[in-house]
């Protein structure tokens, strides 16, 4: 008798286990699943002042200064996988009283241009600085070039010169990456 | 980053509540009762579990979320019911998985009236709260939160995975009392552990207007301590993690000691009131330790480009490479070899029960048991568990009814109030079936019909031999 009754209580118990399922799911939409962080970060900053584009050893003018830094993280696996558009906002404030040109070369590693883009800032006065902002939305064909960069060129170019110029030029610069993981 | 999330959420499906046990817990006709309280009463002369097979427990749960509330159809884009769900939850959520598997379990009454009982069982637990800040900013980045200190203090995680043998005495000392102790030793094959973490990552508009934002490290102390990796990430092949791991399941991994307590007291005839403490104790991490450590604090405003007058084809600063450096001088991470000790998750149960119904002898009179508590084919209860975790104890409460349905067959049915949810019903049966005890419980029986709408399940089933006679 008592082994006749365990049969069908055990049966019951274990119908209660065998019976629990998953339902009302759909485990297909984890393929929607996307982050999409927006991260703001600092980018370059520097302040040239007048003399910088004067040589008063050989008093020559100087009009093109130029500058190289290394940003390994553009060309690393995650930036062109993850990578969906790069906002760069360079903000210039601009006190000596010249035009400049900018321009910005992205290089590989082989040094071979990937992309480049360029500005002009407007001329101010030591007493009167110039604002310029330039917003450079890089996105599509453009950030795939942007992203096998590993370095960036920064070069001033500035109309004329002379030892009596004065002021400063000032950038401040950010990005906003738009990333999908 | 993505699979990883697939895999976490994944996760959630097949994890169950904590460490309670709350269905077996005061359950005599299961041997291994007396691996939640070594004092409680114990009504046969031997057991022997089956190997492998005496008790198997899955457990695990997530706090705030459940599959459902993910997976859930639902005309909401599942992105946006993520994004609620990290909102909604705190860092006093939390996830966590147990699981035990006795492979050794044995008792036997002594002449001197001591049941004695041992064995050995393997264990994994592993328990993370809801780091909220960093999911947050994983999942929105920092532009929205400009000015916010993101707390990376929210990190918090323990990991291991044991083996334990334990040895343990239980005496009737009175017609009322039944007490209990047992010591463990346990053998850890691999524990990690990232707690007491503070410091803050805040993006805000520059205060010294050197460029446009500033990002601030302040205050950091993040450390992750790890045993009994670092030899297996070297190990050689698979073989090589194999006989590692055996090696250490057996006395060969960082060895820690811990005891057990409990006790079982009649008051009257018709109440009980009984009482354990778990894992009190520790493991000393001395072995294949590998930590890491980020102290400090740190800020960047960007690269700093100065224009140096250059020859052709020279070189300019390495202004990259150089903020790398300062950043690994301030706030990199050391890797330590600093040996630590892990206290176990110390556990407590407590329970009060009343017995009705008829007794189970066939009059009022126990004549062996003048003093004692009347067995009866029903009682009704109250249970409390606690575990200690990183972030203080989790708390569980537990209503039960036990009875005894034939002479072979018992079955308890429980109600449990805990941070995972409070509608949680459980039930459990055991049966004697001749020598052979049988026993499964589980909970949250009310989401079986949808095990994806649990936030927690707990499953512990196990085969024994039991004797009543010498």
């Amino acid at each position: 008798m008592k082994t006749n009754l365990s049969v069908p209580v055990l049966l019951v118990l274990a119908s209660v286990f065998l019976s629990s399922c998953i339902k009302d799911t759909d485990f297909d939409e984890a393929e929607a699943i996307a982050l999409t962080p927006v991260v703001e970060l600092d980018l370059i900053y520097f302040n040239l002042t007048a003399n910088d584009f004067f040589d008063s050893t050989t008093s020559n003018p100087r009009l093109t200064v130029r500058d190289t830094t290394e940003l390994p993280f553009l060309d690393d696996g995650f930036a062109q996988e993850d990578l969906r558009k790069a906002d760069f906002l360079f903000k210039f404030t601009n006190g000596i009283p010249r035009r400049f040109d900018v321009d910005f070369q992205f290089l590989d590693q082989e040094n071979i241009e990937t992309y480049s883009t360029q500005t002009n800032v407007d001329q101010g006065t030591p007493q009167n600085s110039q604002l310029t902002d330039f917003i450079k939305i890089v996105e599509g064909d453009d950030l795939i070039e942007l992203t096998k960069a590993s370095k960036v060129v920064v070069s001033v170019t500035i109309a004329s010169s002379d030892e009596n110029l004065e002021g400063e030029l000032n950038l401040k610069s950010k990005t906003t990456y738009y990333l999908e993981l | 980053m993505k699979n990883l999330l697939i895999c976490i959420i994944a996760l959630w499906t097949g994890e169950v509540l904590s460490q309670n046990k709350q269905v077996l817990y005061g359950l005599e006709e299961v041997p291994q009762n007396l691996l939640l309280n070594p004092g409680s009463k114990v009504p046969q002369k031997y057991h022997f579990g089956i190997p492998f097979l005496s008790q198997i427990h899955v457990s695990g749960g997530a706090s705030g979320v459940s599959v459902y509330d993910i997976f859930g159809e639902s005309n909401v884009d599942i992105n946006t019911r993520i994004r609620n769900k990290i909102f909604e939850m705190d860092d006093k959520d939390f996830f966590t998985i147990n699981q035990q598997l006795n492979i050794i379990d044995f008792g036997w009454l002594a002449n001197n009236d001591i049941y004695f009982s041992g064995g050995m069982y393997q264990e994994l637990d592993f328990i993370s709260y809801f780091p909220k800040d960093l999911a947050i900013l994983a999942w929105e980045g920092n532009q929205n939160y400009l000015g916010y200190p993101f707390d990376l203090g929210e990190i918090s995680m323990t990991g291991e995975v044991l083996t334990v043998f334990h040895f343990g005495a239980n005496k009737k000392l009175s017609d009322n009392l039944t007490v209990g102790v047992r010591g463990k030793v346990y053998s850890s094959l691999i524990q990690f552990q990232s707690i007491n973490n503070t410091g803050t990552f805040t993006t805000r508009e520059s205060t010294n207007g050197v460029n446009i934002y500033e990002h601030e490290l302040q205050n950091i102390d993040v450390s992750m301590q790890t045993s009994g990796y670092a030899s297996l990430r070297d190990a050689d092949g698979s073989s090589e993690v194999i006989s590692e791991i055996l090696g250490r399941t057996f006395f060969g991994g960082n060895l820690g000691l811990g005891i057990d307590v409990g006790a079982t007291y009649d008051i009257g005839r018709y109440w009980t009131v009984s009482g354990s403490v778990l894992d009190f104790g520790a493991v000393f991490h001395t072995n294949g330790v590998e930590n890491y450590e980020a102290k400090g604090d740190y800020t960047v405003n960007g690269i700093e480009l100065i224009f140096p007058p250059l020859e052709d084809g020279e070189p300019t600063f390495p202004y990259f490479s150089n903020l790398e450096d300062d950043f690994e001088n301030e706030v990199g991470v050391d890797t330590l070899q600093t040996s630590y000790t892990q206290l176990r998750p110390l556990k407590v149960n407590g329970a009060v029960e009343y017995r009705f119904g008829q007794p189970l002898s066939g009059d009022a009179c126990d004549c062996y048991n003048m003093g004692g508590g009347l067995e009866t084919g029903q009682s009704i209860g109250l249970q409390v568990f606690s575990v200690f975790r990183p972030k203080g104890s989790q708390l569980a409460g537990t209503l039960f009814y036990n009875r005894r349905l034939w002479d072979f067959l018992t079955a308890k049915a429980t109600y449990t109030v805990d941070p995972y949810s409070n509608s949680n019903v459980g039930l459990g049966m055991v049966a004697d079936l001749g020598k052979f005890n049988v026993y499964v419980a589980a909970d949250n029986l009310l989401r079986y019909g949808n095990i994806a709408k649990a936030k927690s399940v707990s499953l512990q089933l196990g085969l024994n031999i039991k004797i009543y006679e010498q």
